[in-house]
């Protein structure tokens, strides 16, 4: 009975035990309750029993801490990121429920409202929040994750038998790099995210990217009808995702090595010149080629049940996408210039 | 302040001392448990959470090295001073005797 306590003690421990210690951590906690068990015998001059090993129990403490004990402090998200995750969760949170209200307008807007439809738009608007709210809380969350081991785990640190030791850090390296040379640790993880965001959004959950003139129905030449969702983005578009993808990921590549190295090297200009290049000839194609767009007018006006509503909004789509392209190819173009001339005028 | 935060300053105080403490008592190899007593027979009562802990850490640190023994009915880990331990042991010595000085003049 002393020693099933014991066991149960010990496999509570374990559990808690990365596989690769466990046995050797039990093995040692088991020794050492023996030990104090013996003792504790000896000094009382009793045999050992439940209740003693239940004394000895208590004294050696809570299963969860004593495993804890062993473990170290780990993070998911360190105490260097937590500021800038902070900072993007914010951004992010603000971003998600002013979407959320303008959706919310726009649907009571354009459903004629009663009490009934009008809780349910606002029902509807909260639940989508906060699913919003989720799945933007669990991709951030993963993508610091991802930076934490990236930036501070995986080879961030010197190994020295066994013993964790920082690279040593040398003042004078503050003057080798000048001040725009510097790495904006804020912009790039925000840079990083909406890669990110784009990756799962544009290859997992197209479908999401659409219009829906109201929650589910109109109020059209005096009846209800039901509308569905209309997908806003034609098979054109999605042709150019594999390449959109590759530019996303390298560019979540580029971000990791420049959190990494804290500051513009030659090779990383080089890198996100060719990056960008890549973007003005998307860029360029896409508004060469065929429309991105998938929605049309009739189907438009079949949704919301104003001609001139819709022919105006597909104008607003359409030249909304045409400058949207133009900015990406003008602010490509510019951010090309400007970092070749950094290269030219050298780094420092 | 309350006697919480006092107790956690006193921890925190002694926290850096155990690892010297640990060192010194290991010139002659002892299983957990003993160095445990003999410890506290030095007035340094430990907690075993904090213990066996940073006894595995200073071992993968190769400032300490362990051997399993069959003793009496269980078996038992012999920890000791490895030869890099040995090396450093004096010098730690040293650092904390000039620490002893520097602090008694402050204080």
């Amino acid at each position: 009975m002393v020693t099933n306590l014991i066991d149960a003690y010990v496999s509570e421990v374990g559990r808690r035990l990365p596989r690769k210690t466990r046995a050797d951590i039990e093995a040692e906690i088991r020794s050492i309750l023996q030990d104090m068990l013996e003792e504790h015998s000896r000094k009382t001059g009793k045999p050992e029993d439940n209740e003693m090993t239940l004394e000895v129990l208590r004294s050696y403490g809570d299963p969860e801490k004593i495993a804890a004990s062993y473990m170290g402090e780990r993070y998911l998200i360190g105490p260097r990121l937590y500021p800038i995750f902070m900072q993007v969760l914010r951004i992010v949170l603000i971003v998600t429920g002013v979407l959320a209200a303008i959706g919310l307008g726009m649907a009571i807007y354009q459903t004629a409202l009663t009490p009934l439809n009008g809780f349910e738009a606002i029902v509807k608007a909260i639940a989508n929040f906060g699913t919003s709210v989720m799945i933007a809380l669990g991709n951030i969350v993963f993508i610091f994750a991802i930076l934490e081991w990236a930036l501070f785990r995986a080879g961030g640190k010197a190994e020295v038998k066994g013993m964790q030791v920082e690279k040593a850090w040398d003042p004078r390296s503050m003057r080798e790099v000048s001040a725009r040379n510097q790495v904006k640790m804020g912009e790039t993880i925000v840079e990083t995210v909406g890669c990110f965001a784009a990756i799962v959004i544009f290859n997992f959950y197209p479908q999401i990217i659409g219009i829906t003139p109201s929650l589910n129905s109109v109020f059209k030449n005096g009846n209800w009808s039901s509308v569905t969702f209309l997908p806003l983005l034609s098979d054109v578009f999605f042709s150019y995702v594999p390449y959109l993808t590759l530019v996303w990921a390298l560019t979540i590549l580029l971000n990791i090595i420049l959190l990494r190295l804290g500051h513009w090297t030659t090779i990383t200009k080089v890198f996100v010149i060719g990056l960008r290049v890549i973007n003005i000839f998307i860029a360029a194609a896409m508004l060469a080629g065929p429309s991105l767009i998938a929605v049309t007018s009739p189907a438009l006006t079949g949704a919301i049940g104003d001609a001139e509503g819709a022919r105006i909004l597909m104008t607003m789509i359409t030249q909304g996408v045409r400058v949207a392209l133009w900015l990406a190819i003008i602010g490509g173009f510019i951010e090309v210039i400007r970092t070749i001339y950094r290269i030219i005028t050298g780094n420092k | 302040m309350t006697n919480e935060s006092f107790d956690n300053l006193i921890l925190e105080l002694r926290r850096g001392v155990i690892v010297l403490a640990v060192l010194s008592r290991l010139d002659n190899e002892q299983y957990g448990y003993s160095l445990i007593n003999s410890l506290k027979e030095h007035d340094l009562d430990i907690d075993q959470g904090t213990l066996y802990p940073l006894l595995r850490r200073l071992e993968s640190q190769g400032l300490l090295q362990s051997n399993w023994r069959i003793e009496a009915d269980h078996p038992r880990r012999y920890y000791s001073l490895s030869s890099e331990g040995r090396m450093l042991l004096p010098r730690l010595k040293e650092e904390w005797n000039s620490i002893v000085f520097m602090m008694k003049k402050m204080l």
